[in-house]
């Protein structure tokens, strides 16, 4: 998705030295990192000015120290920009998860420990800044861990969940069958079943499959 | 109403029926036998049958209200003695009768001497009144020897026609003067007890004074008259009937002056009573001087308070007053009131006769001091209680924000420097494996996910400790992923408006958290309920609920303690209802808006 001309990318997180990492582990994956800022402020700034195609954002920084990655996006949003933003987080907290996606598309949430897997990073990346929506799996895993009385999942068998599982993470119906070593026929046969029985409509955009989906398994 | 009361109520009934019943015979017999020509007037025998009549009835109040059983039976027994001499005209003709009765037929003045002496305590007080009535029992024995042994029906000078069997010896002078010695000495010990009683009565305080005149003056006017007809019966002249008539009502006034000084002295203490009252419910400033005048019937009471900071007295109003102005000025006296320390609390300023009742102000300075005692204790307590509940408050406060600390400290620090050491790590590996170190490149590899594990972990700690959520999103948001997280399906309904203050939301959110762990842990419950409203705008409420086996209780496991002082600490209410076998449901209420809250 990337053939026609390198990604540029933006960096804002406190903390300088894992700043550098991420720009080392995005350069690595062939993407220019153009900015590196240590607030959403500034980053706002750097997106302002153009040029960019993602941003990659830790989700607490100063003043706060609690939201201001969210913030930053939603304020990224409102002003109309499209670009990739992908959330950089301690937390593996659904409901932080499921207000990034809330944002839009081109939006993911992953946990900053995926620095130390360079090609989920750079994937994750790329996935943003094609509009594509990325959630981390562990907060996938923590909603799905939920307990719920009378839960819908209950309904679906172990291969529907796992597909359910990468429907959130935000895996397209191809990205699912390549996972899972399975057929798209079979894949696209799994995910009508898995929309039917949680009585969730079929969708034709891929963002909005994957927040229907959250914010199922977050309502459960 | 006990048996014994009933008994003594019929008894005593009975007793006063017989002597008035006894006496009304002794009246009428003895009017009816006198012949036509010898009798008194109607109306003077009404009123000499009217006087044991007063004495029967004081004698029934007496022993209701009396402070001793001896005062009712002095009155009964002044009843049976008050003998017409009418009566000698019935039983002059029964020899072994009419020398008995003529021989204590005086007794009835030396019962009334009595009973003004043991006005008003009920018992004979000092060594003077026990001299006087020793007298007069001993002149009253002498007298009736001297009738029984010495008298002739000619020498008592009544209608007694048959000799008197007990006599022994002829000598009618000695009778004679054993007969008007008795009654000298009699007319004496009156007037000595009168004079006693009017010193007494002119010592006495106002309130003392006031209903208690009639004792003194009846005696005086009786002591009077009796000396009068003893000086007659010496002459030997005629009664005066005016004087007669006096004595009657003077000694009929004697029971009722009794039973009048009694229960104003039981009003009296009904008062003190009122003040100690007012005393224990701790009254305003005000309101006690009001009481104290009403208590020492003395409208000219003041009452000055100490005032610590301005180290002086001042008034109810608080204006500061001379200390010449409050000293005594002649018509007044100061009574100070202090504390058992000696700090002083009040002045008041009385009417000086009140000095002299120095157990009445003694009653009102205890209460004073105890008051005032009371009312420092309070505000004491109170001051302390509350520094108590700031405290707690500022501890619960300082715990949560360690633990925002520390969770901050973890999220910036320890977690931060793990990440990018992992981060390096890769690096370290991709490296080695670019310079075919396969091996280490795996290991590498390995130690990464060894590391992300530890990650892990660490994050779960660091929401265990505080949630982020909680300071990012309130209760909406914290209070639905706590509730995710338990075992147990919980059904979660948050209606809590924006955003609270951090004290509470942590308070609630703790409380939730344990209120869950507990369910998880004890309860065996299948489903549980959660549920955070604001309730009247003013306070937050709680209600956990879980279908288990119940049984829970507040002071059980350290779970619930652990709820319950959180709570305690916002000044909040807890409530658990559990009985066994129909679930738990755990309601807490706190305020919003307390004074304890200031965000």
């Amino acid at each position: 998705m990337n053939d026609a001309r390198t990604l540029r990318v933006a960096i804002a997180d406190d903390a300088l030295l894992l700043r550098e990492g991420i720009a080392k582990v995005l350069e690595g994956g062939g993407i220019e990192v153009v900015g590196s800022v240590g607030t959403g402020d500034e980053l706002l700034e750097v997106v302002r000015a153009g040029g960019i195609d993602a941003a990659v954002l830790d989700i607490r920084m100063p003043p706060s120290y609690r939201d201001e990655g969210i913030t930053a996006l939603e304020t990224i949003r409102s002003g109309g920009s499209t670009i990739g933003v992908l959330l950089l987080s301690m937390y593996a907290t659904p409901e932080y998860a499921l207000r990034v996606m809330g944002a839009g598309s081109g939006t993911g949430y992953l946990l900053k420990e995926r620095v130390s897997e360079p090609q989920t990073l750079v994937r994750a990346v790329e996935t943003v800044a094609s509009g594509g929506s990325v959630v981390d799996p562990e907060v996938v895993e923590q909603l799905v861990k939920r307990t719920r009385a009378d839960d819908p999942l209950s309904r679906l068998t172990e291969r529907e969940r796992s597909v359910l599982e990468l429907m959130a993470q935000g895996y397209s119906n191809g990205g699912i069958a390549q996972t899972l070593f399975l057929g798209l026929k079979t894949v696209e046969t799994h995910v009508r079943s898995i929309l039917q029985k949680l009585d969730l409509e079929e969708s034709p955009e891929h963002h909005r499959r994957v927040l229907a989906v959250l914010t199922l398994l977050g309502e459960r | 109403m006990a048996p014994g009361r009933r008994g003594r109520i019929v008894r005593r009934t009975a007793v006063i029926t017989f002597v008035v019943a006894l006496s009304l015979w002794m009246e009428i017999a003895g009017f009816m036998a006198t012949p036509e020509a010898e009798r008194p007037e109607v109306s003077y025998t009404t009123l000499h049958a009217i006087v044991p009549l007063v004495f029967a009835a004081c004698a029934g109040i007496a022993w209701r209200i009396g402070p001793t059983r001896a005062p009712p039976r002095l009155m009964v027994a002044f009843v049976v003695l008050w003998i017409p001499q009418s009566i000698y005209h019935v039983i002059g003709g029964i020899d072994w009768l009419w020398p008995l009765v003529r021989g204590v037929d005086l007794g009835w003045g030396v019962i009334a001497g009595v009973l003004v002496m043991v006005y008003p305590k009920g018992f004979l007080g000092d060594r003077f009144d026990r001299w006087i009535a020793g007298i007069a029992v001993v002149t009253s024995i002498v007298n009736l020897l001297a009738v029984l042994l010495l008298a002739s029906p000619q020498a008592v000078a009544c209608e007694c026609v048959v000799p008197n069997p007990y006599r022994i010896a002829d000598a009618p002078a000695l009778f004679a003067l054993i007969d008007i010695g008795y009654r000298v000495v009699g007319g004496a010990l009156a007037l000595a007890i009168a004079g006693r009683l009017l010193v007494r009565w002119v010592r006495a305080s106002v309130p003392a004074r006031t209903v208690a005149f009639l004792m003194p003056l009846a005696l005086f006017a009786w002591a009077t008259t009796l000396a009068a007809q003893a000086v007659n019966y010496a002459a030997s002249s005629t009664a005066n009937t005016v004087l007669n008539t006096v004595s009657l009502i003077a000694m009929a006034s004697i029971p009722v002056s009794f039973d009048a000084g009694v229960a104003h002295a039981r009003n009296m203490r009904a008062r003190v009573a009122d003040l100690m009252r007012i005393t224990r419910e701790g009254a305003d400033r005000g309101l006690w001087a009001e009481s104290l005048a009403r208590t020492l019937r003395d409208a000219s009471v003041r009452v000055y308070w100490w005032d610590e900071e301005r180290g002086r007295y001042v008034d109810a109003a608080g204006t500061p007053i001379d200390e010449v102005d409050a000293d005594s000025r002649g018509s007044h006296s100061i009574l100070p009131v202090a504390s058992p320390l000696g700090t002083p609390i009040a002045l008041i300023r009385h009417d000086r006769v009140l000095t002299d009742n120095m157990r009445l102000l003694d009653g009102v300075s205890s209460a004073l001091r105890l008051s005032v005692d009371n009312g420092r204790l309070r505000s004491e307590i109170e001051r302390t209680l509350e520094q108590v509940r700031q405290s707690r408050q500022r501890i619960v406060e300082a715990g949560d924000e360690a633990r925002r600390r520390i969770e901050r400290d973890l999220h910036d620090g320890a977690q931060q420097h793990l990440v990018s050491l992992g981060m390096r790590l890769r690096l370290a590996a991709n490296a080695a494996r670019g310079a075919g170190e396969e091996r280490l490149a795996t290991e590498l590899g390995d130690s990464i996910t060894m590391l992300n594990q530890s990650l892990k972990e660490l994050r779960e700690l660091a929401h265990g400790i505080h949630p982020s959520l909680l300071s990012s999103g309130g209760l909406a948001l914290a209070v639905p992923e706590l509730a995710g997280r338990c075992p147990v399906p919980v059904v979660v309904d948050v209606q809590a408006e924006g955003r609270l203050p951090e004290l509470i939301e942590s308070t609630a959110y703790f409380v939730l958290a344990e209120a869950l762990a507990n369910i998880a842990k004890h309860s065996a419950a299948t489903r549980a309920w959660v549920r955070a409203h604001i309730v009247d705008g003013d306070r937050l409420e709680l209600v956990v609920r879980d279908n288990g086996r119940g049984g829970a209780r507040l002071d059980a496991g350290t779970g619930m303690v652990g709820i319950s002082d959180r709570v305690d600490a916002v000044d909040g209410t807890i409530e658990v209802e559990s009985p066994p076998g129909a679930g738990t449901t755990l309601t807490v209420h706190i305020p919003l808006g307390g004074p304890l809250i200031e965000h």
